[in-house]
């Protein structure tokens, strides 16, 4: 082996050991339970019964409800995730801002706090008749307070407002960081050219930001669409009438609460490979996997 | 010029304006779980917006440090979040290094094999998972949660850190070869301090990985000595009758560690070393 | 900025070796080591502990450990642990996680361990029997709802539905005049079946007849709909959205009359201090039955996984903790009712009038059935219950969706 290839072994190799010998087991474990009839009655004399999970799985109309409401809930939530946390980097890394450590610790708080009691307190702002957001609407916007919790357009919106709320300092630190790989000349050289902000923000800004941001974006998308947390959290397990669900939830109840373990796992299956398509598809078109060199 | 000086005002005004709107909107909900920790009768809701509530006692305080063995949950998740905050720095740094710098047969391949393993919805994995740690003799060890943590940290830590080296010009390291370095010593003495910023978040987020998470920490940790306060704090939740006021104040109290951390690096994410002074 | 580094290094590798040190103290292995878990609420867990540390102080041979786990995640968590052969040696928690561990087969017959003397000494309602099995012996009766009222406002709590209604009218109003209603009649928590039971059983319905088979589209399950609907809009005298910790908040606040909820709620009013009285929840007028709260016991059952070796080291804590000191320790703190005979007698439950109270409603309550398909029936009732509520359905459609549900779910659970 030649002193190269001996370099990327030593470098790549513990990371990657740790990153699948994890999950490897899991991953087949679940693979072979999709085609089993793995389930309350049949928890250890289960058997191989083919495609039978995932018939099911395809054969429900609300798979597909709940596939789009899935899909409607990660791109809502991944974008507000990025604007806002690239906006607000951006400003905080003006230089000739004051007081920016203030800001960023403020801004950070809703990432550093457990997610159970921050959730479970949007979910009492929500609350119809004592809510600050309906007290808010009826006192300052003279408008008609909004059943946030007993509808499911509403009750849908609320989960994905406190899920953006969660989320945006994340994006935030990573843009953060990213800014810092821009030099400065680039910026100076384009003031003396007579750049607008715009045309800097779009030639200099988004192409640096873009090796950062693309992995934390692909795997916001990946969580969020797997975040069983919030949705259960803020709707009090798919209130109103379990119209808040998403795909995961599914998985959860038909696991936890009937015992249906090859039917959970078969959709785990589709789930994922769902999250690969739509995985792959954006990297390509961020172009993250290539090489610079 | 005094144009657009009065301009430059103009918009840092706006910003100001627009930063402590936006801030006070995002620290309220934060506002009500103080409020929460401060009511006496352990209400998660109440009727009035008052954020001082009538009553208001630290008793909760009090009770989370006298009654409950908090200060050693803090020490056992502090342990393990700095071990796993460590080894995530120390890999992905290598890691992503290896992906931004070589070609090599099966790149692509890991690259989104990495994704892959995150892809697969958590809840079903932990029943394998619990057999795979019974067969490892890894129940109630460190070591257990401390690799998984890691490796759910990784796959971010290690795709950042190598878009983070993409946009290092590899011509500082070929400079540096040229010096007499080797490609170890390039990599650690010049492209390492470069990547400080990728590092802090990095080293963040590796830690806020394990910081506060329950699901695998419950399976796996079963020993009243062993429990994290993402256990601790369950605790004081039950089915029908959580005990909000502790519940509240520990959260409040588990979040200082990790503002403490994000203010002690972000000196380093925002500070002036960044690529362009040392290019210069 | 290389300092840096390096210090970052120096602390971490600091943590390690704290890390390595702590792992070393190891407790004497000699110790039969006993694992419970539970999921008692605050209250009764520190009675547990204490009781616990009581019994090691006894037996130094034994080390206890006890192990909170919320109730949902004590089942999964148990089934997880149990099937690999592992898990705890008691586990604690509601009668109805009793049907999956016997098909999982995760918990052993207890009357095969215990001789019939032992058993009973027990109320008979104390004991679950299930199969042809005792699986579970209770600590606890009841974990049933019943009505709460406020007695400042409410001197004297209604017996039937109508006076329920009157007294709530009069209660249910705006104090300020800023034009929003701040006191209720009734509020409790209407957007979860289990507390829709009353209802049902208050019209003469029941989830399931006694083979499993949901019995959701009934005249009563229509009415009963429609009656907790009219309590909304049309009586008016509860709030417009109400869940747990709603109903929880107004009736701490003094802004409720009335309330159900059941015995895990006691201790947080009495530290609210609110002065309550509790009754039976109120005789539905037109059929003149008392609403039936699920009655279910909480208890302890034994891991299949304890080895002979071990066992009756078990054993003997087993039976420390459904003793009846232990359970009258329970009583006097939390004022939950005892399933041990002796225990039933003392005075501490004869002479508590919230006990009695509790008692009288656990009379004409009905036993939670044991069998899983309990837990499909919930989730079938659950989105029809809150659709009704949320006025997108009527109540008879409800009735029929609720039983086309729940037997799609109890097929899908038992393929």
């Amino acid at each position: 082996m030649n002193r190269k290839n001996l370099f990327i072994l030593v470098f790549l190799l513990p990371a990657i050991l740790i990153m699948f010998g994890v999950i490897v087991y899991p991953f087949i474990y679940n693979i072979i339970l999709s085609f089993s009839n793995m389930s309350l009655r049949h928890f250890r004399d289960w058997r191989i019964v083919g495609l039978r999970q995932y018939v099911k799985v395809f054969s429900e109309n609300t798979f597909y409800v709940v596939f789009l409401k899935t899909l409607i809930w990660t791109f809502v939530n991944v974008t507000f995730h990025v604007v806002i946390g690239v906006f607000l980097a951006l400003l905080l890394n003006r230089k000739s801002l004051k007081f920016k450590p203030v800001f960023r610790t403020l801004l950070i708080l809703p990432w550093a706090i457990p997610q159970v009691i921050t959730a479970l307190t949007w979910r009492s702002m929500f609350n119809y008749e004592y809510g600050a957001i309906n007290i808010f609407i009826a006192k300052y916007l003279n408008m008609s307070p909004v059943e946030w919790l007993l509808r499911p357009f509403e009750a849908f919106t609320a989960c994905i407002i406190t899920n953006i709320w969660l989320g945006f300092p994340f994006m935030m630190v990573v843009a953060l960081g990213g800014l810092q790989s821009i030099p400065n000349e680039l910026y100076e050289a384009a003031d003396i050219d007579g750049a607008s902000a715009w045309q800097k923000f779009k030639n200099i800004t988004v192409p640096f930001l873009r090796p950062v941001m693309a992995p934390a974006i692909t795997l916001g998308i990946i969580w969020t669409f797997n975040n069983l947390n919030i949705v259960w959290l803020v709707s009090n397990g798919g209130e109103p009438s379990d119209q808040t669900h998403i795909l995961v939830s599914y998985v959860y109840k038909a696991a936890f609460n009937l015992y249906r373990y090859g039917y959970a796992a078969a959709l785990s299956v589709v789930i994922f490979f769902i999250l690969l398509v739509i995985g792959i598809y954006f990297l390509k078109k961020t172009r993250a996997v290539e090489s610079v060199y | 010029m005094d144009k657009n000086r009065a301009k430059k005002i103009l918009v840092d005004a706006l910003i100001y304006v627009f930063l402590i709107v936006f801030t006070l909107v995002v620290i309220y909900p934060i506002l009500n779980v103080i409020s929460i920790s401060l009511r006496p009768a352990d209400k998660l809701l109440s009727t009035s917006l008052r954020i001082v509530p009538e009553n208001a006692s630290l008793n909760s305080y009090v009770q989370l440090f006298t009654r409950t063995p908090f200060l050693r949950w803090l020490l056992n998740s502090t342990l393990i979040s700095a071990v796993v905050m460590l080894t995530g720095v120390t890999l992905a740094s290598t890691a992503g290094y290896a992906l931004s710098r070589f070609r090599f047969l099966g790149k692509k391949a890991v690259m989104i094999g990495i994704l892959i393993t995150q892809m697969f919805p958590a809840t079903m994995l932990l029943l394998p998972l619990y057999i795979m740690l019974i067969k490892l003799h890894l129940l109630n060890s460190y070591l257990g949660v401390i690799i998984i943590y890691t490796s759910t940290a990784l796959p971010f830590c290690v795709w950042q850190m190598k878009g983070y080296y993409d946009t290092i010009p590899v011509s500082l390291e070929e400079a540096a070869m040229i010096d007499g370095c080797n490609q170890f010593q390039a990599f650690y003495k010049v492209v390492f301090p470069l990547a400080l910023p990728a590092l802090v978040i990095t080293a963040l987020f590796s830690f806020m990985s394990a910081w506060a998470e329950y699901v695998v920490a419950a399976q796996v940790l079963q020993e009243p000595e062993l429990y994290t306060l993402a256990i601790g704090l369950k605790q004081f939740e039950s089915s029908m009758a959580t005990e909000w006021g502790l519940y509240a104040a520990g959260s409040l109290i588990v979040s200082i560690p990790a503002v403490l951390l994000f203010l002690f690096l972000s000196r380093y994410l925002i500070s002036g070393l960044t690529l362009g002074s040392v290019k210069g | 900025m290389k300092h840096a580094v390096k210090s970052f290094f120096t602390f971490t590798s600091f943590v390690i070796f704290l890390l390595l040190f702590s792992s070393c103290s190891n407790e004497n292995p000699q110790k039969v080591r006993i694992v419970i878990w539970h999921q008692k609420p605050p209250g009764e867990r520190e009675v547990l502990e204490s009781a616990v540390k009581k019994y090691m102080e006894l037996h130094p041979e034994v080390k206890v450990i006890v192990l909170y786990k919320e109730t949902e995640e004590l089942r999964s968590a148990y089934i997880i642990s149990a099937v690999a052969g592992k898990g705890p040696d008691i586990v604690y928690g509601p009668s109805d996680q009793i049907g999956p561990f016997e098909i999982l087969q995760i918990i052993k017959p207890l009357e095969e361990i215990f001789d019939s003397t032992f058993i009973d000494q027990f109320d008979p309602r104390g004991l679950l029997w299930y199969k042809g099995h005792l699986y579970q012996i209770g600590d606890q009766i009841g974990n049933h709802l019943f009505l709460l009222y406020n007695k400042k406002l409410v001197p004297k709590p209604p017996k039937t539905m109508s006076e329920l209604i009157e007294i709530g009218k009069k209660l249910t109003k705006d104090i300020d005049g800023d034009g929003k209603i701040d006191q209720y009649g009734l509020v409790w928590n209407y957007t979860e079946p289990f507390f829709f039971i009353p209802f049902l059983t208050g019209f003469g319905g029941w989830v399931m007849d006694s083979l499993g088979n949901p019995t959701l589209n009934t005249e009563a399950t229509v009415k009963a709909l429609n009656f907790v609907r009219e309590l909304r809009d049309k009586y008016k005298i509860i709030p417009r959205e109400c869940d747990y910790n709603t109903a929880d908040a107004l009736f701490k606040e003094g802004r409720a009359g009335m309330l159900i909820n059941g015995p895990w709620s006691i201790g947080g009013y009495k530290k609210a201090g609110i002065d309550f009285g509790i009754a039976r929840i109120p005789k539905v007028d037109e059929t003149g039955l008392w609403p039936a709260p699920m009655v279910a016991i909480k208890g302890y059952s034994i891991n299949v996984n304890v080895d002979e070796e071990k066992l009756p080291y078990v054993v003997d804590l087993f039976k420390y903790l459904v003793s009846p000191e232990v359970q009258l320790e329970h009583t006097k703190v939390l004022g939950t009712i005892p399933t041990h005979k002796i225990a039933l007698e003392n005075e501490i439950v004869k002479n508590d009038p919230l006990i009695q109270a509790s008692i009288s409603q656990m009379e004409v309550g009905k036993p939670m059935p044991v069998v899983p398909e309990l837990r499909a029936i919930w989730d079938a009732m659950r989105p029809y219950y809150q659709a009704v509520l949320g006025g997108t359905m009527n109540a008879e459609k409800a009735a029929e969706e609720m039983q086309k549900l729940a037997l799609k779910k109890i097929e899908e659970m038992n393929e």
